[in-house]
């Protein structure tokens, strides 16, 4: 496969930085698909078809990480230091776990008393930490040099706020039907 | 095969020639076919001048197969030897399908294929054959009227369709014989109905309310990409639960006995007409039995109001799903022939909070999408036209311990998208594994429904834990799944053997293929020679065609000549070889340009890169 080697960032021609412009990424994406897409080949050879099969499905690979704030930590972490950090990596901070206890009893307590709106203030409450712990994991991303012991923290903190998240959704999808 | 000609007024044909393809809508209860002709999608009508075909297939004794119209006249007299509805037994298991009212009629058994089969008269018939059946009545009709031959059809599916639905549909296709340019979604099709007519940029929703399904999707038009965000619905809630509900009054104000299915089924009949009745007027009198009374549509309103109320909670949770509020929605568009009712209408229009777009017949709209579609994907329409970008719509998953599904590729992802996942052994010297593939959204595996059964053979004996079997699942453009499974520490690359749980295997296929064309086996091997030649000229239009526009700049001298040798040569199979020798010489022509279609893509995607960043500045 030609240009495998390329990084999910170079595939867009981006800098591997955490901070990303997503509707600009999105954009980026359908441009490329746009010329490289199987519809684009349908009257082609087989193996055009396999090449354009192979790209798009790289480039739907690569958009899914890039997007997704938890998944990018990891995959730029892993690209700069080879830590990886998706396989059953335990961190150790003691503070954060506490918060994280009470954070799921509180929601525990919303989800049994079966209220709503006190559920969606929850969700938005979330949603701020988890934007604020985004820019923090910006800017540990942009000092020299990385401090790997902070960083994997941080994505651990994330990819809980994350969870929690869809947890949420899943808590209001069943509260509400 | 020649394909004819045909020029737009004000159109030479040269030097694009207008290749003939079609759109179908291979529905339920009814089906359809349209194409492009003068810039514009139009379904095509039989002799009598009807639209729309029954999805009804009748097999009499001496072997004569009737379909549509000509099918329906037997739904009463010989209703053992009439199909309706295949589309629900299509990828379903002979468990999924015995409780199905439509097929009360029919002596359905178990075959080879794990589908239920109907036993008629004239054998035992397979969904896929069945339905094979109406798309070569279908082809016929367009073939006929738009005197050519297809060069090849887009065929739309629901939503909802799964991986074994995909594929049978796929493989009627093939029995049918003719080629499938693309499986489409339902709702993409009728958006792209839409999106073009109107132009309009932004967020669809695509209301879809038949007969006896409901499907929502959430598409994207942006800088002519269609991209499907979302999609959700249920398979068994429709129109014909109006008519449940009507009925249902009627039974219990004419005090009639529940199990009098006789009654009933009179009951459905009537409450269809009311409902239609109430479509247009405030107010009908039914006579039903010895009961006489009326409905307005109020009542009637009250009646159907928790259905249609269900249908939006499903288009809620498809939102969510997108990451989207009912505010954020441009248009919806209304198909199914059970969004004229009244109700639907005005609720979906409360909901959104702007009004449904109608204005397309509710019941041609995909048909008209899918041919717009195929006008594209054959080549009669220029390349930056216009882009469909499709998702899986359930989970794919694979059996765990425990009977667990765990997600590889979670709904919602677009395709064509590749995942893997890996896993390892749990006995000491193991050196088998069985994967069991499965699609849903639940956590169990029996709620799941199961796709296929692999079993991994020749795993090295090592301590347990050690082997790490590589699981990845590739979905292509049409929706389809490939899995393959690898012990990857020692490379040993070991055997998969495949069972479709619920399908048809290769040689079934060929058989089926064989039996529905011609009797005559030669027949089949020119028709073949035909194909191979079609193909390899193909390969040398493409293959010149991107000589012509980039052999110069991406390739040397003598690499441009090995290109054009293999050409020749097989210009010169093609004429004078059997199906073999085409076939392989095709193989050369594809081996010789590898290199080259691969600069190809890195130039094209260079291209839109730099592209880019200049629109952006």
């Amino acid at each position: 496969m030609a240009n495998s080697q390329q990084n999910y960032f170079e595939m867009f021609g981006l800098e591997p930085n955490f901070s990303i412009d997503i509707p600009k990424l999105s954009s980026k994406l359908r441009t490329l698909l746009n010329s490289v897409h199987p519809d684009r080949f349908a009257s082609s050879g087989a193996q055009q078809q396999m090449l354009s099969m192979q790209k798009t499905t790289q480039l739907n690979d690569a958009f899914a990480v890039l997007k997704n704030p938890v998944k990018r930590a990891q995959y730029l972490l892993h690209l700069k230091t080879g830590i990886d950090t998706a396989k059953d990596h335990t961190v150790n901070d003691p503070e954060f776990l506490m918060q994280q206890l009470e954070l799921r009893e509180e929601l525990e307590d919303i989800v049994a008393g079966g209220n709503i709106s006190r559920l969606n203030q929850f969700a938005d409450k979330i949603s701020e930490l988890e934007e604020s712990q985004e820019e923090q994991m910006s800017e540990l991303f942009a000092r020299q040099p990385l401090n790997t012991e902070e960083l994997e923290k941080a994505i651990y903190k994330l990819q809980f706020l994350h969870k929690t998240l869809s947890d949420i959704e899943q808590a209001e999808d069943k509260l509400l039907s | 095969m020649a394909l004819l000609q045909i020029s737009e007024p004000g159109k030479s044909t040269d030097p694009h020639q207008h290749k003939l393809a079609a759109g179908i809508d291979l529905g339920t209860t009814n089906s359809l076919i349209a194409t492009v002709r003068s810039g514009k999608a139009k379904t095509l009508p039989d002799l009598e001048g009807d639209h729309i075909m029954p999805s009804i297939v009748h097999y009499a004794k001496d072997g004569t197969v009737s379909v549509g119209k000509s099918a329906k006249l037997f739904v009463c007299s010989d209703a053992l030897n009439t199909i309706s509805s295949v589309k629900r037994l299509m990828g379903r298991g002979l468990k999924d399908v015995q409780k199905i009212k439509e097929f009360s009629a029919n002596r359905l058994t178990a075959s080879g294929t794990g589908m239920p089969a109907v036993e008629t008269d004239c054998g035992i018939k397979n969904p896929v054959e069945v339905s094979s059946e109406i798309l070569k009545a279908l082809v016929k009709r367009a073939e006929e009227s738009l005197e050519g031959e297809l060069g090849g059809v887009v065929i739309t599916v629901p939503a909802y369709f799964d991986e074994a639905q995909r594929q049978a549909t796929k493989d009627a296709a093939q029995i049918a014989g003719v080629k499938v340019l693309r499986l489409i979604s339902e709702p993409t099709a009728a958006a792209l109905a839409y999106g073009l007519d109107t132009g309009s940029e932004g967020i669809h929703a695509i209301y879809d309310l038949g007969g006896g399904t409901f499907d929502i999707s959430i598409l994207r038009l942006e800088k002519g990409v269609f991209e499907v965000m979302s999609t959700g619905g249920d398979s068994a809630l429709g129109g014909d639960d109006f008519d449940r509900a009507i009925a249902g009054y009627l039974v219990e104000q004419a005090s009639i006995d529940k199990d009098d299915r006789n009654a009933y089924q009179m009951a459905m009949i009537k409450a269809r007409d009311v409902k239609e009745a109430l479509t247009d007027h405030d107010s009908v009198e039914i006579n039903f039995k010895h009961w006489k009374g009326s409905m307005d549509r109020k009542l009637m309103e009250s009646l159907i109001a928790p259905i249609v109320d269900k249908t939006l909670a499903a288009c809620r949770r498809t939102l969510k799903d997108a990451g989207l509020k009912a505010s954020e929605v441009q248009d919806i568009v209304m198909v199914g022939g059970s969004t004229r009712v009244p109700l639907v209408r005005q609720k979906v229009e409360d909901y959104f909070g702007k009004k449904p777009l109608t204005d397309i017949d509710p019941d041609k709209v995909v048909a008209i999408g899918a041919a717009i579609q195929a006008d594209v994907l054959i080549g009669n329409k220029s390349d930056d036209d216009m882009l469909l970008l499709d998702v899986i719509p359930l989970s794919l998953g694979v059996e765990t311990m425990g009977g667990l599904a765990e997600k590889i590729i979670p709904r919602n992802t677009p395709i064509p998208i590749a995942r893997a996942q890996e896993f390892t052994t749990y006995k000491d010297g193991q050196t088998a594994m069985a994967i069991h593939v499965v699609q849903g959204e639940r956590e169990l595996v029996e709620d799941c429904r199961s796709l296929a059964r692999f079993e991994l053979r020749g795993i090295p004996p090592m301590v347990a834990g050690a082997a790490r079997i590589k699981v990845a699942y590739q979905v292509d453009a049409d929706g389809l799944l490939k899995v393959t499974a690898e012990e990857t520490i020692t490379g040993v690359k070991s055997d998969i053997t495949v069972k479709p749980s619920y399908g048809l295997n290769d040689e079934q296929i060929t058989t089926m293929l064989q039996s529905s064309v011609s009797h005559a086996e030669d027949d089949m091997k020119a028709r073949m020679l035909r194909e191979q030649q079609v193909e390899a000229k193909r390969v040398i239009e493409a293959v010149q065609a991107a000589l012509a526009e980039s052999g110069d700049k991406l390739l040397s001298k003598d690499e441009r000549h090995a290109i054009e040798q293999a050409l020749k040569q097989l210009a010169y199979i093609s004429d004078n070889g059997d199906i073999e020798a085409i076939e392989e010489a095709i193989k050369v022509v594809d081996k010789s340009t590898e290199e080259f279609a691969s600069r190809r893509m890195d130039a094209s995607i260079a291209k839109a890169l730099v592209g880019h960043e200049i629109d952006e500045i």
